[in-house]
């Protein structure tokens, strides 16, 4: 016997704004499925990180089977499939921002928030426990000239220092 | 000192360039403008190819002879602006984007008049967010003001540009590998051939071009193809007699990190010397320089001796490294490389794509090897085996003479070798990851040798200094096999 | 054609043919993984590579040589060159397998598979017809140079037959191309990237599945899984591959007619697997059919003769039942006689059968029976039909081949049925339900013979029940759909004194006085060349393993 296949419970939908945007993305490419990255991101946005339900729905809008999707989420590290902080940080940690001393402010990051670094496949072990924060490590965010850096959500942050980091921490909003 | 040559970006600091009406105020799409009013889409071709563009994304192939290839009685042709920089140590893509993407949106309106296409994707990195947002701004602009959608300009081209956002995988800058995340896929290179140019995007012609690469062609268009030739050096290539030219041309945007005092991007002619950028980006921060990557961590590292290496696509080629994106990180005094190759071992086998073999459980390996000799615990064994010769006592007989064998240095760089080989340059991969995973691995041991024999034999990480720590010239196998390229007009 | 040289032989081979099977042609071996003649071909494995020559650059003109990069075997394909380009003057291409280059990229690539696999041929079902282990010992080093800690995914249920061995598996992603290409149904991917690639199916983060490995064609993805990492939970750790018989056979499922292998040992089939047919098959068949072979092996399976004693059925002796049969017979009108063929029974059963019909009992009244009809389901590259018996075209042509033979089916079949004296009834299939209308026009029967292979409803209303055979014990030809006449092979004996389906028919005509004697299949075969129009060449030497197609 094999075994039970999950029961999704809510389905999810897109919002309808985020139904007009993914209405506009599908129209620019021959085939559906070319819209995958695109409409993963929006789902991401609306929904926090891909759930089944997620999947399932992607994948009827793309016409595919949802291996498809599923296949796509775990190649590419910018989709989550676990919930994550409110603010994920994502640090450098490639050879130029390693020559700038970006293990001093993963360091301090890691003690500042009480938590250790996510790996891919657990992205709770990253997570701070009011699930305030997110810290990962990322390769490199192409910006070697003013390493080391992070970026918190969509903000990069630059030439950083543990003070520096300090007070990007205490001005994000709760 | 050389001074910068600001072309692409001469107005990048110009405050809202980002819009449409201060980039007009500055030249904007007056390029593009000429192009259709005075040249036939294939003179377009034909000059990008004779001023010498050579792409800037890291194969440094030559742009028009790309075009060449695209069989222009497929519809519908596509062009694909590669905008995934990730190559660890290149950052001048993201300020364009950021800062100038009109410039952008010029360069791809002259491919695509040049190349008849009718729609671009440009293929940005999921990390990029204010690069996409600027970009996605400019394009919209670019739309209403009828520079881009249908009948542009009322010259019956209809030109479409879209932004795709990546999700952080750094294999989706190989042009193949970008073409099927392009399509939804993994970005998993492709098999070649077919080549993009005749099979890429939806199976069908497809120009791949970096974002520095099409931000060329409105300035060759614009000032010339004379004046783009004067900048930067051709080189004779000798394989041909009479020296066919080998072009050089144009200015790089040379993405300076690492130990140095200014690190940024810095606008310069093609073919200065290590030495030079270094002290065009402020001088060293240190005492001395230990090594130098002169094109992205792919490239093979440079020692002190090869600071004279010109930093150009043929002279570094003939160096045994490669001026790949642009991307120079330079190392001081205080380095260790053994934990700098380990760094970006870790980097190679995350990114490692996973679709054949040799990368996928090569590169992991490699890594591990490093991590092996960095943590202390590399192998080492002396062997004893008998050497025939006159033995102290003045006999015939085994004269008791050890080898000192470092097996996993030995391993590092048999390993390496077999995902890729980089004495003869062949590869079992797909695409050229592997060389990209095998260059730094073996270029690093083989050149700073004695940082990893001490790593081993003291059982921790040690950092020797410059002069003991690097291989000598004589034993060096690059600068012993290294050709320095004559100028053209020397051979004339 | 293309004339190539392939290391040191010159050969002709189609266009578009590509190395690994040019060289397959000439028993070359090019070892390869992710490459399937059935599927596309990504080249990941990269075992294949081969040495192309060609001109050397730079070189004076007419020089040929080695060329810098090896080429996948699988993506080189040669064709014909314009007179310009032929190398040495006539070849098309210049191939060599057998450097040292090769050779050495082989090794190479060998190691690098090796690397993480776990080595565990002494527990693995795969073992002895496993491509990783045959070419590791032909192609490979002796020792790993590995020390790391292996990778060690977990192992996976992937569906009702498939289970995932995932520290076995090379990642050459045939299994996912299958279901993206010939199944259509996606269902399997990787997850994860580089090292950590797993194949999986769609699960949830916790890793339930959102979407099971159930597609009806779901079991070809053991077949072509070139190492033990995708396992048939049905054969799991029941038997070493080399201890098992092999004979091709035909798929009884439905009317398509796969071309299959039958495994066995003396104590039953242990296996089925397809065997390739270009023009039917493919490489592919169903799962219906590769798991429906259960029944053979049944305990229940009839092994006597039975007859009804007072309501119940109990067993007896051929001679007795063949004697009861015989004396019913012979007291009943032609015309109050039905004969009944099965399209689940070979074409040399239903000649004998109606030869006895025709020339014995007289009668030119026949029927045909045979499974229910199920579902059609359609793939990409397959399908599999609605028509559950696999001879059920040959079984109709050759029922009515005689003069004045009437072959009903159907309504007019039962109708008939209801109205007749004595009714014998050759069924073979195994589980057959019956209809009301079945049922009530067989119980109308004043003498109901019944021949079949396992107790069913069917033998349950019958006066006599005659064990017969399965495909798997007889020797055979069966007609498919589309008109292809081809050969089962008889694997195992049949069980007890089950005999073959046209063998009881010919002693119950020589107790009746009939004179067909046939000895094995091959002769009725020729009988039915020589007799049934359309089967001019369909003897069992001219079929073969490849089938022959009805003009």
């Amino acid at each position: 016997m094999s075994e039970e296949i999950i029961q999704i419970e809510t389905p999810f939908q897109f919002s309808e704004e985020n139904k007009r945007e993914f209405d506009e993305l599908i129209g620019r490419y021959p085939v559906k499925e070319a819209a995958m990255l695109p409409t993963l991101h929006l789902a991401q946005r609306q929904e926090g990180y891909i759930t089944p339900a997620v999947m399932k729905y992607v994948a009827e809008l793309l016409e595919l089977s949802v291996m498809k999707v599923k296949d796509v989420v775990t190649f590419y590290p910018m989709f989550f499939e676990e919930p994550v902080g409110k603010y994920v940080i994502r640090i450098c940690h490639t050879l130029p921002c390693a020559l700038r001393d970006c293990k001093v402010v993963l360091d301090h990051l890691k003690e500042k928030l009480g938590t250790d670094v996510a790996s891919e496949t657990n992205l709770a072990k990253g997570t701070t426990d009011d699930g305030k924060f997110t810290l990962m490590k990322v390769e490199c965010l192409a910006s070697c000239d003013v390493a080391p850096v992070i970026m918190v959500n969509d903000d990069l942050y630059k030439n950083l220092t543990p003070e520096k980091v300090d007070e990007i921490l205490e001005q994000l909003p709760n | 000192m050389v001074q910068e040559k600001r072309i692409l970006y001469e107005h990048l600091d110009v405050p809202n360039i980002n819009t449409f009406d201060v980039f007009r105020q500055h030249d904007g799409y007056t390029r593009f403008e000429k192009a259709i009013a005075e040249y036939q889409p294939e003179e377009i071709a034909d000059m990008v190819k004779e001023a010498g563009l050579k792409g800037r994304g890291g194969a440094g192939f030559s742009t028009g002879e790309k075009w060449s290839f695209v069989p222009r009685d497929i519809e519908p042709r596509y062009l694909c602006c590669n905008a995934d920089e990730s190559e660890p140590g290149t950052f001048s893509n993201r300020y364009v984007l950021e800062k100038n993407p009109h410039l952008l949106i010029e360069g791809i309106l002259i491919c695509c008049y040049a190349m008849g296409i009718e729609t671009t994707y440009i293929y940005i990195r999921g990390e990029f967010t204010l690069g996409k947002k600027m970009l996605d701004a400019a394009i919209k602009e670019a739309y209403e003001q009828g520079y881009l959608g249908e009948n542009v300009r009322d010259t019956g081209l209809n030109i479409n540009i879209y932004s795709h956002p990546g999700a952080g995988a750094y294999i989706c800058g190989e042009e193949t590998g970008l073409i099927e995340s392009l399509e939804g896929k993994r970005g998993q290179p492709r098999n070649k051939p077919p080549f993009p140019a005749v099979q890429g995007v939806f199976m069908k012609p497809t120009v791949v071009q970096n974002v520095e690469t099409l931000c060329n062609l409105p300035f060759i268009v614009g000032n010339g193809v004379e004046w783009y030739t004067q900048m930067g050096p051709t080189y004779g290539d000798a394989r041909f007699d009479p020296p066919k030219a080998d072009p050089n041309t144009g200015t790089k945007l040379y993405c300076i990190s690492g130990d140095v005092n200014e690190p940024g991007v810095y606008e310069l002619e093609l073919g200065l010397t290590c030495t030079e950028l270094i002290e065009v980006a402020g001088g060293l921060r240190g005492e001395e320089v230990k090594a130098v990557i002169p094109g992205g961590s792919s490239a093979p590292i440079l020692t002190q001796y090869e600071l004279d290496t010109r930093l150009d696509f043929t002279s570094l080629t003939l160096a045994k490294s490669m001026l790949g994106s642009g991307g120079i990180i330079v190392m001081n005094e205080t380095r260790n490389i053994v934990d700098c190759l380990l760094n970006i071992m870790k980097f190679y086998a995350h990114e490692s794509c996973g679709q054949c073999t040799p990368c996928r459980w090569g590169t992991p390996w490699v890594r591990d090897i490093v991590q092996r000799i960095a943590d202390g615990e590399g192998r080492q064994t002396t062997i004893t085996r008998p050497k025939f010769g006159i033995t102290e006592s003045g006999r015939w007989g085994d004269t008791g003479e050890t080898e000192e064998i470092y097996e996993d240095l030995d391993l590092l760089e048999n390993v390496a070798n077999n995902i890729a080989n980089v004495d003869t340059m062949t590869w079992n991969t797909i695409c050229v990851f592997g060389i990209a995973v095998s260059w730094p691995a073996v270029s690093y041991m083989r050149k700073f040798r004695p940082e990893f024999e001490a790593a081993i034999r003291e059982s921790k990480l040690v950092t020797l200094p410059v002069a003991e720590a690097t291989v000598p010239p004589e034993e060096n196998y690059a600068y012993q096999q290294r050709i320095i390229p004559k100028e053209m007009v020397d051979l004339e | 054609m293309a004339f190539i040289k392939l290391n040191d032989l010159e050969i002709e081979v189609e266009d578009g043919t590509n190395i690994v099977e040019a060289a397959r042609e000439h028993d070359i071996e090019v070892p390869h993984y992710c490459y399937h003649p059935g599927l596309s071909r990504p080249a990941n494995c990269r075992m294949c590579l081969v040495e192309p020559y060609g001109p050397i650059p730079g070189a004076p003109p007419g020089t040929i040589g080695p060329a810098r990069q090896l080429a996948t075997g699988c993506t080189l394909t040669v064709r014909s060159a314009p007179p310009e380009r032929k190398l040495e003057e006539k070849f098309d291409a210049i191939i060599r397998t057998d450097s040292d280059r090769v050779i050495k990229a082989r090794e190479d690539i060998l190691e690098f598979l090796l690397v993480h696999h776990p080595l565990d041929c002494p527990v693995c079902d795969q073992a002895g017809e496993c491509d990783l282990q045959d070419f590791s010992y032909r192609h490979g080093h002796d020792k790993s140079r590995y020390l790391e800690v292996k990778n060690v995914p977990p192992k996976k249920d992937l569906g009702p037959d498939v289970l995932l061995y995932s520290t076995r598996c090379i990642v050459c992603t045939r299994c996912i191309r299958f279901c993206d290409e010939v199944s259509g149904s996606g269902e399997l991917g990787l997850i994860n990237r580089g090292s950590h690639d797993e194949i999986d199916i769609p699960r949830s983060h916790e890793g339930t599945p959102i979407q099971l490995l159930d597609n009806k064609l779901a079991g070809n993805v053991v077949d072509i899984c070139p190492v033990g990492a995708l396992i048939s939970k049905d054969f799991l750790f029941k038997s070493r591959p080399w201890f098992m018989e092999k004979a091709n056979s035909i798929c009884t499922g439905c009317s398509v007619g796969c071309n299959v292998t039958v495994e066995y040992k003396t104590d039953g089939l242990y296996r089925i697997k397809p065997r390739f047919h270009g023009d039917i098959n493919q490489h592919w068949m169903c799962d219906d059919g590769r798991l429906g072979y259960h029944y053979v092996n049944s305990d229940d399976r009839l092994q006597l003769p039975q007859k009804r004693v007072e309501e119940e059925l109990v067993t007896t002796q051929w001679a007795d039942a063949l004697t009861l049969i015989s004396d019913n017979l012979s007291e009943v009108e032609a015309d109050d006689i039905v004969v009944i063929g099965s399209a689940q029974g070979t074409n040399e059963d239903n000649y004998v059968l109606q030869q006895f019909a025709h020339d014995v009992l007289k009668t030119t009244q026949l029927g045909l029976f045979g499974q229910v009809p199920g579902e059609e389901h359609k793939f990409p590259q397959f399908t599999i039909e609605a028509d559950k018996n696999p001879n059920t075209a040959g079984a109709r042509t050759i029922l009515g081949s005689a003069n004045g033979n009437v072959v009903l089916e159907d309504d007019a079949l039962w109708e008939k049925v209801a109205g007749a004296k004595v009714v014998y009834l050759v069924s073979g299939c195994p589980e057959r339900p019956l209809k009301d209308t079945e049922k009530d026009a067989l119980e109308k029967v004043e003498f109901l013979i019944v021949q079949d292979v396992l107790p069913s409803e069917v033998t349950q209303l019958a006066d006599v029940v005659l064990p017969g055979t399965t495909f798997a014990e007889k020797d055979g030809t069966f007609t498919n759909s589309s008109g292809w006449v081809q050969r089962i092979r008889k694997a195992i004996d049949p069980p007890g004194e089950a005999q073959a389906d046209w063998e009881i028919t010919q002693q119950l005509a020589k107790r009746l006085g009939g004179e067909i004697d046939y000895h094995f299949a091959g002769e009725i075969a020729i009988a039915i060349a020589e007799n049934v129009e359309g089967y001019g060449d369909a003897t069992h030497q001219n079929i073969g393993d490849a089938g022959i197609k009805l003009t």
